[in-house]
C-alpha cells in the first residue's frame, strides 16, 4: 500500500510540478535578460493550449504517432524508480541499471519520433541527439557504477546511503561528472544541439504539434525534474530528517536550487557544435572513468 | 597630375583609341567603351589595377537615343577613384560580352541586367534567372521604359532552376522562411552528415518594385522616402546616398551644417545597427543573453533618433539639397550623455564577449574568407575589412562631413566570424567618437541648399559606407523633375555572392552564423526592380484544402 | 573562464528589469514625434500642395461639381510629415498618437470639403473660394491700410484669362 502511495506521489510530483519548475527557469532566464518574462504558470497554460490545439499529422506511420506517448510513459516509469525524499517506490536490487535504461529510452523515443517524421531537420536533430546520447549516457552509467562499487550495491538508496555515511573522493568525482551531464540530459544550452531552434528549428520536434508536442514537452520537463532530483538524492544526501513529508519538501527545494543553477549556466553560454560537445564529453568520460578507477582502488 | 589623368593615360597606352572620355573629375571618370574592348578593359582594371567591380547598371535609353546603356562601375580603393565604363547596346542586338569570367563578383549584376532589360551577357558561366519570380513570363523585361509600373502579366509556367547536388549529398532547405533569417531567402544546402558540401541560393522574394516606381512615378523629393524603406535598419544610408547622387549630378552644393547632420545620423545608425548585429549573432548561437543585453543598450539610440528626427527608424530627414530637421543646441547634452552610457555599457559587453571561451569556440575559424577570395568576389564593408581588405568608403571616398573628421578604419586579418565581430565592435566605438567630433565641429548655417531646376541626363554616383558595407546609388537625371534612372546596389548584394565560398568548409551548425556574419539584409538587396511577384489569380482555399495541399507538397518535397 | 561568466552575470543583473508596462500604461513618445495626421478643415485652402509632395501618394484632390475634397487616406501613410511641411496654412499636422489600429478602414480617412469659386466668364469652378479669399488678402495685406477691390482677373479661370488676353492682343475687347 505504501509503495502505491509513494509511487502516486512521485508521479504527481514529476507530472504536476515539472511545469512549475520550467516556469521558474523561464523566470530566471528573464531576470538575466533584464526583462519581465512570462508568468511562472505559463508552462501550464502552454500545455493546456497545446492539448486543445489541432493535431497536424505530418506522417501517418505508427512510430511517429506513438513516440510522444511512449516518451512520456517512460518518464512516468522512471518516476517510480527515483527516491524523492523517501525510498524509491519500485526500488529493488539493480534499480540503478534499470534507471539508466529507462532514461535512455525516453531519448530514444525522441530520436525515433524525429526519424519517423521524415523531415531533414528532424533527421539532423535526431542524429545529433544520438551522437550526444552515445557520449552522455556512459558518463551517467559510470558515475552511478562508481557509487555502486563503493556501496557494494546496485540499489540507489544504498548508494545514496553510502554517500551520506562516507563521502569519499571518488564519490565526489562521480558526483561532479553526473552534474556535468545534467545540462545535456536536460537539453539545455550549451548542449541543446538536438533542438537548436536557431539552427535546425527544434530538430526532432519540428513536425509535432498539438497533443503530441504537449506530451513531448511534458516528458521533457518531467525529465528535468527527475534528473535534478536524482542528482540531489544520490550525491547531496545530507539534508535529511526522519520525517518523510519534510524530506519530500527538502528534496523539492533542492531541485529548485539546482534548476536555477542549471538555468544560469544555460543563459550564460552559447550553444556548442556537435563535434565540440563530443570532444568535451569524451574528456568527461575519461574523468568519470578515473573516478571509477579510484573507487576500485578504494579511495 | 591627378589619379584620373594618370589612369586615363595608362588606359590610352594599353588600349589606344578604345575609350572615349565623357567627363573626368578629381574623383570620378565617365568613360565610353565599345563592347569588343570591354572584357579586356575590365580585366585590366580589376586584375592589374586592383580596381573593385561595384555594379553594372542597365538603362533603357531608347526614348532618347535608341540605345541601351550599360554602366560598369569600378572603384580604385587605393586612390579613392571611381570609374564608370559605359557600353552602348543597340536595341536590335541586345547582347554584350560577359565580364564574369574575369571578375567572378560581376555574376549577379549581369544576370540582373538580363532579367531586367533582356540584354544577354554572352559567355556568362551561370546565366540563370536571378531577380524575377519563377513564374514571370520569359519575354517580359520590367525595367524597359515601355513596361508600365502597374502592369501585372499573367503567371507563366514555373521553371525549376535550382541546382541539384552532386553525388549522395542530402538537400537541406533553409528558407524561404527560417527562424534566424529575418527575411525571406532560400538556401539549398547540400550536406553530408553535418558537413556542407555545396549550396545554391535563390533570393529576391521581396521585390517591391521600388526602382520601377521611381522610373515611372516618383519625383526627386519623393524618392528619398522610398529609398529609406529599402532597408529596415540602414534606411538613412539609402536616402542620403540617393540625395548625394542627385546632388552630384545637379552640382548642388550642400550646406556644411546639413552635411554634419547627415554624418551624425549615419553614425547613430551605425551604432544601433552594429549593436543589433552583435545581439543577433548571439541569438543565433543560442546565447540569448547577448541578444537581450546588447539590444537593451541599443534602445536609447533609438529614442535619441526619435527625438532628433521624429521617428525611431524611418527618419525622413533627407531631401535633395540638405536635411529637413536641425539638431538644436539644447539637444547636444542629451546626445552626449546617451553616447557616454552606450559607450561604457557596450565596452563591458564586448569585453565580456571576447573573454568568453565557449563563445570564442563558436566564432573562431568559422566561415573564413581569404583576402584573395574576398577581393575576387568584390566583398565590401566589415566583411572585407575582416579579411584584411582596406575598403572603407568613409576614408577613401569621403562624403558628407567625413573629410573633416578624424577617423581610422578598423581592420582584422583573420577573415573569420570572430574577425568580423571584432571589426564591428571597433567600428561601434569609432562611430561614437565620430558623433562626438561632428557635434563639436558642426558649423552654424542653413540646412538646405538653394537651387533651381535639376538639368536632365546628367549622371551621379554616390557611395556610402553603410553599417553592412558599401552601398551604391546611381542616378541619371531626367526631365519633368524626376530621375530617368535610379539604381541601387545594397552591400548584401556583393556579400551574398561570397557565401558559397564561406560555407564550403563549414557545418550545418555554422550555417546560420556564417550567413548572419555578413549582416545580410535581403530586402535591401532585392529592393526594387520589378512589380512584385506577378499576380496569381486569387483562389480562396478552405482550411482542409490548404492543409491537404501542404501535406501533399511536403510528401513530394525533398526528404532525406 | 568562470570569472568572465560571473562578470557577465553581474552585468546582466545590474541593468535590472527594463520591460515597460505598455500597454497597461500609455507608451510615451518624444517631442516632435510624427504620428497620426490630422486635417483641420477650417484652415484648409484646398491648394493641393500636400497631394503633390506626398511620397506614398495617399492624399487625393477630388474635384466635383461645386466642391473640392481633400482626402487623406492614412492607411498608406508613411508619416514623413512632408504635407505638414508644405502646407501654407498649417491645416494638416501630425500629432503624437501612434496607436492607429482600427477594424474599419474608413476610420483612417480624413477629408475636408471646400466650395469652389466659379469663373465669372464661363462659369466653370476653377479654385476654392477660400483660396481666392486668401489671394485677395495677400494681394492687399492689412498693413498696407488700403482697401482696394481685387483686380477683375482674380475671379476668372486661367483658361478664360488666356483666351481673353489673346483676344486683347489681337485687338479685341479687354477683360469684361
Amino acid at each position: 500500500m505504501r509503495v502505491v502511495l509513494i509511487g502516486m506521489l512521485n508521479i504527481l510530483i514529476v507530472l504536476l510540478l515539472s511545469p512549475l519548475y520550467e516556469g521558474i527557469m523561464r523566470k530566471v532566464r528573464a531576470v538575466i535578460h533584464s526583462r519581465q518574462g512570462p508568468p511562472v504558470l505559463q508552462p501550464y497554460y502552454d500545455l493546456a493550449k497545446l492539448m486543445l490545439k489541432d493535431d497536424q499529422i505530418a506522417e501517418g506511420n505508427f512510430i511517429f504517432k506513438s513516440a510522444p506517448v511512449l516518451c512520456l510513459g517512460s518518464i512516468i516509469l522512471v518516476a517510480l524508480f527515483i527516491p524523492l525524499g523517501t525510498a524509491a517506490p519500485l526500488g529493488f536490487a539493480g534499480d540503478a541499471l534499470v534507471l539508466v535504461y529507462l532514461l535512455t529510452m525516453s531519448a530514444v523515443f525522441i530520436i525515433l519520433g524525429g526519424m519517423a517524421s521524415s523531415n531533414p531537420y528532424a533527421f539532423l536533430g535526431a542524429n545529433r541527439e544520438m551522437m550526444l546520447l552515445l557520449v552522455v549516457e556512459p558518463v551517467l552509467a559510470i558515475s552511478l557504477l562508481t557509487g555502486a562499487i563503493k556501496a557494494h550495491s546496485l540499489l540507489l538508496s544504498n548508494i545514496s546511503g553510502y554517500m551520506l555515511a562516507n563521502p569519499t573522493f571518488s564519490m565526489a568525482v562521480a558526483g561532479l561528472a553526473f552534474f556535468l551531464v545534467i545540462q545535456p540530459e536536460m537539453a539545455k544550452i550549451p548542449f541543446d544541439l538536438a533542438e537548436a531552434e536557431t539552427e535546425i528549428m527544434e530538430g526532432p520536434f519540428i513536425e509535432y504539434s498539438g497533443r503530441k508536442l504537449a506530451f513531448f514537452k511534458w516528458a521533457f520537463w518531467g525529465k528535468q525534474v527527475i534528473f535534478v532530483a536524482l542528482f540531489a538524492q544520490i550525491f547531496l544526501p545530507w539534508l535529511r530528517t526522519s520525517f518523510a513529508p519534510v524530506n519530500i519538501l527538502i528534496s523539492l527545494l533542492e531541485v529548485l536550487v539546482l534548476v536555477v543553477v542549471v538555468e544560469l549556466i544555460a543563459t550564460l553560454n552559447p550553444r556548442l557544435k556537435i563535434e565540440q560537445a563530443i570532444r568535451y564529453f569524451a574528456g568527461i568520460i575519461v574523468f568519470a572513468l578515473a573516478g571509477m578507477a579510484l573507487a576500485l582502488l578504494g579511495l | 597630375m591627378s589619379t584620373g589623368h594618370e589612369l586615363l593615360n595608362q588606359i590610352e597606352t594599353k588600349f589606344p583609341g578604345a575609350v572615349k572620355v565623357d567627363s573626368v573629375t578629381e574623383r570620378v571618370a565617365f568613360l565610353s567603351v565599345c563592347d569588343e574592348q570591354l572584357v579586356a578593359l575590365a580585366d585590366f582594371l580589376a586584375n592589374q589595377m586592383n580596381a573593385r567591380f561595384v555594379m553594372e547598371i542597365g538603362t533603357d535609353k531608347r526614348p532618347v537615343n535608341q540605345k541601351y546603356e550599360l554602366s560598369y562601375i569600378f572603384c580604385l580603393d587605393q586612390e579613392g577613384f571611381e570609374i564608370s565604363l559605359k557600353v552602348m547596346v543597340d536595341e536590335n542586338k541586345l547582347e554584350v560580352p560577359s565580364i564574369t569570367p574575369v571578375i567572378p563578383g560581376a555574376g549577379w549584376a549581369e544576370r540582373e541586367v538580363y532579367d531586367m532589360l533582356g540584354i544577354v551577357a554572352v559567355n556568362h558561366p551561370d546565366p540563370r534567372r536571378l531577380v524575377l519570380a519563377d513564374d514571370w513570363p520569359e519575354d517580359l523585361f520590367p525595367m524597359r521604359k515601355d513596361f508600365e509600373h502597374d502592369n501585372r502579366p499573367p503567371a507563366a509556367e514555373v521553371k525549376k532552376i535550382m541546382k541539384e547536388p552532386d553525388g549522395n549529398a542530402t538537400v537541406v532547405s533553409v528558407g524561404p522562411f527560417f527562424p534566424t533569417l529575418e527575411e525571406p531567402a532560400y538556401f539549398r544546402l547540400f550536406v553530408e552528415g553535418e558537413k556542407v558540401v555545396g549550396c545554391d541560393y535563390r533570393g529576391f522574394f521581396s521585390h517591391r518594385g521600388i526602382e520601377k516606381l521611381a522610373d515611372k512615378v516618383l519625383d526627386y523629393n519623393q524618392v528619398p522616402f522610398m529609398a529609406e524603406r529599402i532597408c529596415g535598419i540602414c534606411g538613412f544610408v539609402h536616402s542620403c546616398s540617393y540625395c548625394q547622387a542627385v546632388e552630384m549630378a545637379a552640382e548642388i552644393e550642400v550646406p556644411a551644417r546639413a552635411r554634419y547632420i547627415r554624418t551624425i545620423m549615419l553614425e547613430l545608425e551605425r551604432i544601433h545597427s552594429h549593436l543589433l548585429w552583435i545581439g543577433l549573432a548571439g541569438h543565433i548561437i543560442g546565447f540569448d543573453t547577448v541578444l537581450m543585453q546588447s539590444w537593451r543598450v541599443r534602445e536609447p539610440v533609438m529614442w535619441l533618433c526619435e527625438q532628433i528626427t521624429g521617428n525611431r527608424k524611418t527618419y525622413g530627414m533627407n531631401l535633395v539639397g540638405g536635411v529637413r530637421r536641425d539638431i538644436p543646441e539644447d539637444l547636444h547634452p542629451k546626445i552626449l550623455e546617451t553616447l557616454d552610457k552606450i559607450e561604457s555599457e557596450s565596452r563591458t559587453i564586448i569585453d565580456a564577449i571576447i573573454k568568453d571561451k565557449p563563445l570564442l569556440m563558436r566564432l573562431q575559424g568559422v566561415g573564413t574568407l581569404s583576402r584573395e577570395d574576398g577581393r575576387k568576389l568584390c566583398v565590401v564593408g566589415p566583411t572585407a575589412r575582416a579579411s584584411g581588405l582596406e575598403t572603407d568608403i568613409r576614408v577613401k571616398y569621403p562624403y558628407a562631413a567625413y573629410g573633416e573628421l578624424d577617423m581610422k578604419a578598423a581592420f582584422q586579418t583573420g577573415g573569420d566570424v570572430l574577425a568580423r565581430t571584432l571589426v564591428r565592435a571597433e567600428e561601434l566605438f569609432t562611430a561614437i567618437d565620430l558623433v562626438r567630433q561632428a557635434l563639436q565641429k558642426m558649423p552654424e548655417g542653413p540646412i538646405m541648399a538653394e537651387f533651381s531646376d535639376i538639368p536632365p541626363y546628367r549622371e551621379g554616383i554616390s557611395l556610402i559606407e553603410a553599417p553592412r558595407g558599401e552601398s551604391l546609388h546611381y542616378v541619371l537625371t531626367g526631365p519633368d523633375n524626376r530621375p530617368y534612372r535610379w539604381s541601387v546596389r545594397a552591400p548584401t548584394y556583393a556579400q551574398l555572392q561570397a557565401i558559397p565560398d564561406m560555407l564550403s568548409r563549414s557545418t550545418v551548425a555554422d550555417f546560420p552564423l556564417i550567413v548572419a556574419s555578413i549582416d545580410p539584409c535581403f530586402s535591401c538587396t532585392e529592393r526594387v526592380e520589378t512589380v512584385d511577384r506577378s499576380s496569381h489569380t486569387i483562389k480562396t482555399y478552405r482550411r482542409e484544402e490548404l492543409l491537404q495541399q501542404l501535406q501533399n507538397k511536403y510528401r513530394g518535397g525533398e526528404r532525406s | 573562464m568562470w570569472l568572465s561568466k560571473f562578470k557577465e552575470l553581474k552585468l546582466c543583473l545590474k541593468a535590472g528589469r527594463v520591460t515597460l508596462p505598455y500597454p497597461l500604461a500609455p507608451g510615451e513618445t518624444m517631442k516632435g514625434f510624427r504620428g497620426r495626421p490630422v486635417l483641420n478643415g477650417d484652415l484648409c485652402l484646398g491648394c493641393g500642395a500636400c497631394a503633390a509632395v506626398c511620397p506614398p501618394r495617399t492624399i487625393f484632390v477630388i474635384d466635383e461639381q461645386d466642391t473640392r475634397t481633400i482626402q487623406v487616406d492614412y492607411s498608406r501613410c508613411t508619416y514623413c510629415a512632408r504635407c505638414e511641411e508644405v502646407c501654407p496654412v498649417g491645416s494638416i499636422t501630425l500629432n503624437n498618437e501612434f496607436e492607429l489600429a482600427t477594424t474599419n478602414k474608413n476610420d483612417m480617412k480624413l477629408s475636408a470639403t471646400l466650395s469652389m469659386a466659379k469663373c465669372k466668364n464661363c462659369g466653370t469652378p476653377f479654385t476654392t473660394q477660400r483660396m481666392l479669399a486668401k489671394l485677395t488678402d495677400d494681394y492687399y495685406p492689412e498693413w498696407m491700410q488700403v482697401k482696394v477691390d481685387p483686380p477683375e482677373w482674380f475671379s476668372i479661370c486661367p483658361d478664360c484669362r488666356k483666351k481673353l488676353e489673346a483676344s486683347r492682343l489681337k485687338g479685341g475687347s479687354k477683360i469684361v
